[in-house]
């Protein structure tokens, strides 16, 4: 079964390397384990991640694609669908009926045919247009839904941060 | 400080319902890893043993016996109708070199029908080689018997028998897709064909109803007959034919929430 992961991963690596989406780069950590990547994203123009650069880790299981990765940033991060230790929660990363955040039914959802692409984009979207209704960082959420000047501020802090840029 | 105290707490509840969700999992893993995959041949009668002090499903099991020799479990892990249409399908074709080739040239041009659908070509190219790699192997065995033999490993391990399933997961959503017009009076709420191909259809353990049933049927260009066996009074299991008024070459027993193949 690692076998057919294996092959799996070498031809989305492929597949990334040579059509990259806009603003995503990601790839095995170390090419002696195809099961651990790392992803680096940019924050999507005209949100206030615009600018960021934010490194993630994809870890996939043995199973892969029959069950999804899972998705970490290693960056500090705020945000309503981030847990405050950096995984990433949306329903793409989970199989229908795995409903933790009772995400809305027609979310979309891990299947053998989605890809580390697909999860990228989403992730994309996500930075660009939190889902305030699953809170994994409820604080971030209600922040997000009260007081938008202040999650900018935080937002605009952890870019930097990312930049390398003195806060 | 308050506030600390409050993340903290969304975090170890963020984790408490994964938790829970992961020893949900291994509990209906431990279980349906009881079962083989795909089981041996048993008589009709060994379904007593299970309902022994249930006359209704006594009668019923009397009345199967009556009509089928032996039955073959599957796995109950939501791929069931799946694994066992599959099976049962390729172990029928196995008696007919002619119906196999023609199988055989529905399935070659099968991926280029799913990518022209918009499938992408890397995430399906794996499931269509194996389904393929398993075709060319039971092929090129001389006899029946052996071949039916070698069926039944293949099917048994994990992961030539998971990625038969995905593919004849996504063989169905590419039909129910194709025929959108004629499916979609059959699904329920405001989701599109498409949506409920990607919510029920292609993920594993997704279990199936009438209309996967119906698409997969068309898919594989087969007739399949599903006897109806659960807690109703009538003495008789309804039967019920897919495509309605074709001879089925594949039967199946249904159980609320799992099926199992039947041979006549």
């Amino acid at each position: 079964m690692a076998g057919s992961a294996l092959r799996r991963l070498m031809a989305e690596y492929k597949q990334l390397t040579l059509n990259p989406p806009e603003g995503i780069i990601a790839g095995p950590i170390n090419e002696e384990n195809f099961f651990e990547w790392e992803a680096l994203i940019t924050g999507p123009e005209g949100t206030c991640f615009e600018g960021g650069v934010f490194p993630a880790k994809l870890i996939f299981p043995p199973d892969y694609p029959l069950s999804p990765p899972k998705m970490q940033f290693t960056c500090e991060m705020f945000h309503p669908n981030i847990y405050a230790d950096g995984r990433v929660c949306i329903s793409i990363l989970h199989a229908p009926g795995d409903d933790p955040m009772g995400y809305e039914s027609s979310a979309e959802r891990w299947s053998p045919v989605q890809s580390v692409e697909k999860i990228l984009l989403s992730v994309v979207s996500m930075l660009a247009e939190p889902n305030d209704e699953s809170g994994a960082n409820v604080d971030a959420a209600k922040m997000w839904r009260e007081n938008r000047d202040e999650f900018n501020k935080i937002a605009e802090r952890i870019v930097r941060r990312t930049l390398g840029i003195p806060t | 400080m308050g506030d600390e105290f409050e993340s903290d707490t969304v975090v170890a509840s963020g984790n408490q319902d994964e938790l829970i969700m992961q020893q949900q999992r291994q509990i209906e893993r431990e279980i349906s890893e009881s079962t083989a995959l795909v089981g041996d041949l048993e008589p009709i009668a060994s379904l007593n043993n299970e309902y022994s002090n249930d006359v209704v499903y006594l009668e019923k099991i009397k009345d199967l016996a009556s009509k089928y020799k032996y039955m073959r479990r599957t796995r109950p892990d939501g791929n069931c109708f799946f694994r066992a249409f599959t099976y049962a399908k390729l172990e029928r074709l196995l008696d007919n070199k002619i119906d196999f080739a023609n199988f055989y040239k529905i399935v070659e041009g099968s991926k280029h029908a799913l990518v022209e659908l918009g499938f992408p070509q890397f995430t399906v190219e794996d499931f269509y080689d194996t389904f393929i790699d398993v075709l060319k192997r039971l092929g090129d065995i001389k006899t029946a018997t052996d071949a039916k033999k070698e069926l039944h490993t293949l099917f048994n391990e994990q992961g030539y028998s998971d990625y038969m399933v995905v593919y004849l997961r996504l063989l169905t959503s590419g039909q129910l897709q194709r025929d959108q017009d004629f499916y979609s009076c059959f699904i329920e709420g405001e989701r599109t064909v498409a949506d409920f191909c990607h919510q029920e259809v292609e993920p594993m353990y997704k279990e199936s109803d009438h209309i996967h049933i119906m698409a997969a049927c068309a898919a594989m260009n087969t007739g399949v007959r599903v006897v109806y066996m659960d807690r109703g009074t009538s003495k008789i299991n309804i039967e019920h034919d897919l495509p309605e008024g074709t001879q089925p070459s594949v039967h199946l027993l249904y159980r609320p929430g799992h099926y199992d193949i039947l041979y006549l």
